[in-house]
This record gives C-alpha cells, structure tokens and sequence, in this order.
C-alpha cells in the first residue's frame, strides 16, 4: 500500500517537476510569471493530436517534434512579445495572459471545444514488488526523468547553460562580462516552452486533451514554483516532487475540493512565512 | 531634565559580525552630536538602529526618557525625531513647492484617520523652510534636476515638515563640494540655533564634525573608543591610531 | 472644462438604454454598472502598486452575503447589499494587514491563491451557499415597496447608483490627501515612513476600501440576476477586470470607467463565440500593454503620472 503511494507520487511528481522547471527557469531569467505555461502544454497536446492522433506519425516521433514546434513558438513569443518587458513584473504577467488567452482561443477556434482523442500508444500495466505501475504512466516517467537529465547536463556543462545560470544570479554583471541577454532570454525561454511543450506531448495519451486543459498544470507548476521556490531549479524538482508525493498520501483520504484548498492554504503560508521558498533566493 | 536622546549599552551582530558593542552615549537638548569613525566601523548600523530600520540585538534607545527601541521607521517618524539620508530622498519628478506640499500633507495626514488641523504654531512653514534651505527663487524647478546640495537642501526641508525635536543627520555632507560643504555646515547650526532642533549626525567629514559639533563619539569596529567634546577628541590617542593609515587632518 | 465635458457625455451616454429600451440593452447597461465598481476595486490596487487578483472573490463574498441575509432572514435588499459589502470589507481588514506586508509578484500569487480558496469554499459549501450549482432564488431588488423588477430599467438605476457612487468615491480618493500620499507611497516608501506616514495603515485602509466597494457590485449582481455560482468569482473575473483597466487605462479612475464601457458589451456580444471573444481580449491586451500602457483614458485626460503598478 505505501509502496502504491510511493509510486504513483513518484510517477506525478516527475511530471510535476517537469512542469515546473520551464515557470520557475523564467521568472528565473526574466522575471516574467509567465501565466502562459499552461497553454504551451497545450500546444504541445494539440501539436501531437496533429501529428501522431491525425498525421500517423510514430508517438515516439512525434512527442520531440511537438517539443520542438513549442519551443520554436516560445523563442517567437519571447523575441516579439516578452524582451522588451524584461524585469517588469506587472506588464509582463499581463503579457503572459494575453497570450494565453490568444493560444486558448486559436485551439477553440482550430479544434473547438471538444475533447480530442488520440489511439493510445500502450496500456496495460507491470508489476513492481505489489505495487501496480501502468505502462503509459510508467513511458511518461521514463520520458521525464531523460528530460530532466538532459536539462540538468545542459545546465551544468555547456557554456550557454553556464550563461544561463550567471544571469540568472546576477544579471547586470554577468552584461559586464559580455554575456548576451538576448541570446539568454530566447534560449530560456525556448527551454522552458519546450519542457512545457514535451510535457503536454508525453502526457496527451493519458489526460483529456482540451483548449483548457492547461489551466490544472499551470496551477500545478505555480504551487511547486512556490513551494520551491521561484527561480529555484533545484527547488522545483524538490517541490515537484514533494507535491506528489503528497498529493498521492492525501489522494485517497480527502475530498478533491479540500484537497485543492489544502494546497492553496499551503502556498498562502509560504508566501506569507518563507516567500523565496524551501530553496529560492529572496524575491 | 532627560536627556534627547539616550543610548544605553546597544549591540548589534550580525551572526558574527559585530556590528555595534556596548555603545552608550546620550544627547542633551540643543546639542549638535556627532558620530564618526572610519569606513565600516558601524555607523551607519548604529545610525539604523536609532532610525527604525533594524533592531538592536540587545540594549536600548529612549528618547525624552521613552523607550523606542524596535519602533518602526515610521513610528519613530511620528515621535518628534526626523531624519535625512544619504543619498538624496526627495521626489524627483515633482516641483520643490509640491515636494514640501507632500511633506506636508503627510506629516499631519500620517494615519488614514488622522486629521491633525493645521497648526500653526507647532509646523513650520512651507514659505520659511524654502527661505532658510535656499529654495525661495526654485519653488517650480522640478526637484531631480536642481544641483546635487540643493536636492539634500530640500530633504532636510522636508523632514522638518513633521515638527521633529531632534533631527538624525545620515552623512548630510556627502556628495557635496567645499563651498557647499560650509553652506551646509550653516544650515545645520542654524536649525539648532534658530529652530530649537537637537541634531545627531553621522559623518565621515572630521574637520566638519570637529568644527561643528558639541559632543563627539569616534566608533571603531562597531566599538565606542572616544566621547566628548572635539578638543578631547583631538589630543585623543586611541583616536589617532585608529585614523592612521587614512589621510585626515585635524582641523 | 473638459471634466464638465465629460461628465455631459457620459451622463447622456447612461440615458442611452432607456432612449433604445428594451431588455438587451438594459441588461448590457446594467451589466455595465456592475463591472464599473469591480473595475474601479481593481485599480484601487493598482494604486497601492500592487495587483490583486482576490477581488472576485470579494464580489462574491459580498453577493452570497446580500443574497443570504434577504433569503434567510428577511433583511431589505438594501441592508443587505450594504451588509454584505461591509463583510467583504470587513475580510479585507483581516486579511490586509497580513498580505500587504508581501510585495510585487508575490502580492499577485498571494492574491490569487486567497481568491481561488473562497472560490473553493463557494464551491464546496453547498449546505449554504449552494455549491456548484449555485445559489438559486434570490429574491427581487424591493426598496419602500417598489419592486425594481417590475419597473423597466430598474435594477439599472440600481446600478448607476453604485456605479456613481463608487467613481465619486475614488475619485475623491485620488484628488484627496490620501491619493497624494498613496502616490508619494509608491514613489518612496522610505522617505514618506521618515516624515511619519503608517504606509501599512494606508495600504490597509485602500485595500478595505477596494473590497467594499466589490462587495457592493457583487450585492447588485446577486439581486439582478437573482441567482449566483461559483463561476462568476474565479479567475476569469480577473482577467476581465485586468484588461478593463489596461484598456480604459490605470492612472485615473475614468480609466476602469471607460474600460468597463467598452469590454463589457464586447463580453456579451461575443458571449456565445468565446473564441473570438478571447482573441479580441489577447490581441487587445497585447497592443496595449506595448504601445498604449496609459490606456485609453490618456486620450482624454492629460495623463497623472502613471503610477508605479507598471514598473517593477
């Protein structure tokens, strides 16, 4: 039974984690919350009902490539719309809205509101010491763990991943030291689009893929960000997985509603007690 | 009578920085009171610490015989103590006169009830400040663009908008050139002269403070190591050995 | 001259639905002077430099309240609106206190994370309030025996009443000592606090002040549409009342105004086509907030110094 919990905590904070690293990576960098990280995941859901539930593309395929197209698409956002916001927090949440707003109305308008189906590429499920692991759930963890690897080695040994952290610690004298904040913002916030995008991809098999669907990862990742702390990596994959872990022990014993108000109660104590979180820097 | 301002034995630490160790001095009424010491020797922590901005880790500050230790800036700022910064405070985009107009308003409008009417007597006025800080002739120059003393002219204006008895002076000549310098100098005997206002001011200046003030306290390293009166302080060894190595003269 | 001017304009502009008559239009007007207060809630805020998101949940707070104490213990509409944005009020003074001391982002996330609570709380009470399915059969808005549903353009009198009033209110707050210090607030804390100002005080004092007058609207809404769910208090309430005032334009309180007057019949036109409402709000926003941060209120009046809600 515990080991059940331990498992399907695990599995969602994996997710969680990935969820959260593209949010937290941005406010890190820009200070931007970027309120349209939901909606990236969506796109990359509806980028995969294109290509693997309409086209026929392998899913294998055509998760990356759905990765990619979003990331694509935030490097876009951030050159045309985020750059010239940079450091201003309030306009750049309304920023943000704006163009979650503009994504949610483009899938209405290209997909209505409708759920979409795709064929489910496995089912079933495996054994582990008792504890029961559905295979879909279990490619999805497998899937988030190789990305949080390749970001993590990404982050720590090339030089654009190097930059990426100077800047995100001390913007004017990493400028000083000619390291080019435009090239830092695209490449961050390509970064966290594509996370946000391969997160949606992987999981379109198993959640309900809608124009709105973003609106319960968007709030996953901001309660994780929070509790992590915001602009923390490593505090996003602590608060990721905590949160899942959580969520799984108190999954079985409330009522979803409390459930969320629990959280939301939580989140409102950190702010208010610890606002940079179990590992952020003060705001 | 109690003294102004008494300092009783606070500390500071910043984990294991000391910041401030055992400083007691006190203020008498009408007494223009100067701390100095060399780069980092505290200070501005102490000066904080009486200001409002951070608590003291043990030891007291009373003014008038009260207890204000740990008050709130703003607490403080109600009690009869005003204070002026280093670096200049002032609105930068708004006229002098609307710059000593918001004072105003917020000196007797400090509390969303409040409604102190317009006392006369007890509140300087607009029109005598400008004239004393030599703003007469720039009532509608924009604030951010007069010369650099008469910015911090117009913040000592507007800190005397509340009606302090006793003024905390942050480093009131930094920044500004000689002749500036003895304009300040000035400015700072006339409001204890002329406006009945007790000042203790934070320096780096020491031919200033020594030409200036009644009463010295010379910190270093956060530890007290001289008090009294300028010529005490200039035959004062401990005094010389701690300046040594900095170029200053005694005036 | 011109604030005459406008006022004409905008008093002839309230005539227009009972020239046009009809339901559609008084319900749009009507609609109207409920976002009017809602909108004016918000940018109180913003005058403090910060944005909350929790102002929905105090339209609702104060419209479930309003819509109990006349179904359950016979309370007068009156009473019970004016009640019932005293309860809102009465949150926001509890709460004030605690969240003002939180800053920026934070403040939003805060905000936001208070709203979604009371919204969960509408939700999940459903004993009282009605849960999901809402609250059904407010009564109608009856005063000294006129029942407001039976006169055409009732309940819009009901609204331009507290739509007037709410304007004047913060009208008179920004031309008042408490915008000047407010405004001098946000510009410098540390300076204002050094002359003596209770920044906390004040903050607290205009936050109350933004949750009554939600409260109020929220006790309109209740009594006109004689039925309330959790839907209307959430997130999306937020975002409407955020581009009411990065369109009508956030340095003065015609803004929200003006924004109010021009999204609202936006929202009910396109009310069954969401997505081109959501285009028309996305594309909207985007144009403002890159090449027209004053709003369009800028037109109109020479533009105050724009507060620092729009810088970090």
């Amino acid at each position: 039974m515990v080991l059940q919990i331990i498992v399907n905590g695990t599995l969602s904070g994996l997710t969680y984690v990935v969820m959260a690293l593209g949010f937290t990576l941005i406010f890190g960098i820009m200070r931007i919350v970027n309120f349209a990280h939901g909606e990236f995941y969506m796109l990359g859901a509806m980028f995969v009902v294109f290509l693997f539930g309409q086209t026929g593309i392998a899913f294998f395929i055509a998760v990356p490539i759905a990765g990619v197209l979003t990331g694509v698409f935030g490097v876009l956002c951030e050159r045309l719309l985020f750059r010239r916001l940079v450091g201003q927090e309030l306009p750049g949440m309304i920023m943000a809205l704006a163009v979650s707003i503009i994504l949610q109305s483009l899938a209405l308008l290209i997909y209505g509101p409708a759920e979409q189906t795709i064929p489910r590429p496995f089912s079933g499920t495996w054994n582990l010491f008792g504890a029961v692991v559905p295979w879909d759930r279990t490619l999805v963890a497998i899937g988030a763990i190789a990305i949080l690897a390749a970001f993590y080695l990404f982050l720590r040994f090339s030089r654009l991943g190097l930059a990426m952290r100077a800047v995100a610690f001390d913007p004017e004298t990493s400028g000083l030291m000619g390291v080019e904040s435009g090239i830092i913002y695209a490449t961050a916030f390509g970064i966290a689009s594509l996370l946000a995008g391969l997160a949606g991809a992987l999981m379109a098999p198993v959640y309900t893929i809608t124009p709105s669907m973003g609106g319960v990862p968007m709030l996953t990742a901001f309660v994780v960000v929070i509790l992590g702390g915001l602009g923390s990596i490593p505090g996003a994959a602590l608060g990721g997985m905590l949160l899942g872990l959580c969520e799984s022990a108190l999954a079985t014993t409330l009522d979803s509603t409390i459930a969320l108000i629990v959280s939301f109660m939580v989140v409102l104590a950190v702010i208010l007690v610890r606002p940079s979180g179990l590992m952020g820097r003060s705001a | 009578m109690p003294a102004m301002l008494e300092v009783d034995q606070l500390s500071k630490r910043f984990g294991g920085l000391i910041a401030g160790d055992n400083i007691c001095f006190s203020v008498q009424v009408g007494q223009i009171f100067g701390v100095i010491g060399p780069n980092g020797a505290g200070k501005t922590t102490l000066f904080n610490i009486i200001a409002g901005h951070l608590p003291p880790t043990a030891g007291r500050v009373l003014f008038e015989g009260r207890d204000i230790t740990g008050h709130s800036s703003d607490r403080i700022g109600r009690s009869g103590i005003g204070r002026t910064f280093q670096a200049v405070h002032v609105f930068k985009n708004a006229s002098v006169r609307e710059n000593l107009r918001r004072a105003e308003v917020i000196a007797l409008r400090h509390h969303p009830f409040a409604y102190l009417s317009r006392r006369k007597s007890a509140r300087a006025d607009q029109c005598e400040i400008a004239k004393a800080f030599g703003l007469a002739d720039q009532m509608d120059s924009i604030a951010g663009a007069l010369p650099y003393g008469l910015q911090k002219m117009l913040g000592v204006g507007m800190a005397l908008m509340s009606s302090p008895k006793l003024l905390l002076m942050d480093e009131p000549v930094a920044g500004l050139n000689p002749s500036e310098k003895l304009a300040a100098r000035d400015v700072i005997r006339r409001l204890r002269d002329d406006w009945g206002i007790t000042i203790l001011l934070v320096e780096h200046d020491m031919p200033l403070v020594m030409d200036l003030c009644d009463r010295i306290l010379v910190v270093n390293h956060g530890k007290p190591i001289a008090l009294g009166t300028p010529a005490e302080i200039r035959s004062n060894t401990e005094v010389i050995d701690a300046y040594l190595g900095e170029e200053y003269e005694f005036a | 001259m011109r604030k005459i001017a406008i006022g004409l304009v905008i008093a002839l502009l309230a005539t227009v639905p009972w020239i046009i008559g009809g339901r559609y239009a008084f319900h749009v007007a009507t609609m109207i002077t409920i976002m009017i207060p809602l909108a004016l809630s918000i940018n109180l805020t913003l005058k403090l430099g910060q944005l909350s998101l929790a102002q929905p949940a105090f339209m609702g707070i104060g419209a479930y309240t309003g819509a109990l104490l006349t179904m359950h213990l016979g309370f007068p509409p009156v009473i019970s609106i004016l009640a019932g944005a005293a309860f809102a009020a009465a949150i926001a003074l509890a709460t004030g206190p605690i969240f003002l001391r939180i800053k920026g982002v934070y403040f939003v996330l805060l905000t936001y994370a208070f709203g979604q609570i009371i919204n969960l709380i509408f939700q999940h009470w459903t004993s009282l309030l009605g849960g999901n399915n809402g609250l059904f059969g407010i009564p109608k808005f009856s005063i000294a025996g006129l029942n407001l549903g039976t006169i055409p353009g009732g309940y819009y009198a009901l609204g331009l009443v507290v739509a007037l009033t709410s304007y004047l209110a913060l009208r008179l707050f920004e031309t008042s000592d408490a915008g000047t210090i407010c405004d001098s607030l946000n510009e410098d804390e540390m300076l204002c606090r050094s002359i003596g100002a209770d920044a906390h005080a004040w903050r607290v004092a205009a936050f109350t002040l933004s949750a009554f007058i939600a409260g109020a609207a929220g006790g309109v809404y209740a009594f006109y549409i004689g039925f309330i769910s959790p839907d209307t208090f959430g997130f999306q309430a937020s975002v409407d009342l955020i581009v009411m005032n990065v369109i009508g334009g956030p340095t003065s309180a015609l803004g929200p105004v003006l924004g109010a007057i021009i999204v609202v019949p936006l929202l009910e036109l396109l009310r069954d086509a969401r997505q081109y409402q959501l285009l028309v709000y996305g594309i909207s926003l985007i144009f403002f907030v890159i090449y027209f941060k004053q709003g369009l209120v800028s037109v109109i009046e020479r533009p105050r110094k724009l507060s620092n809600a729009g810088h970090a």
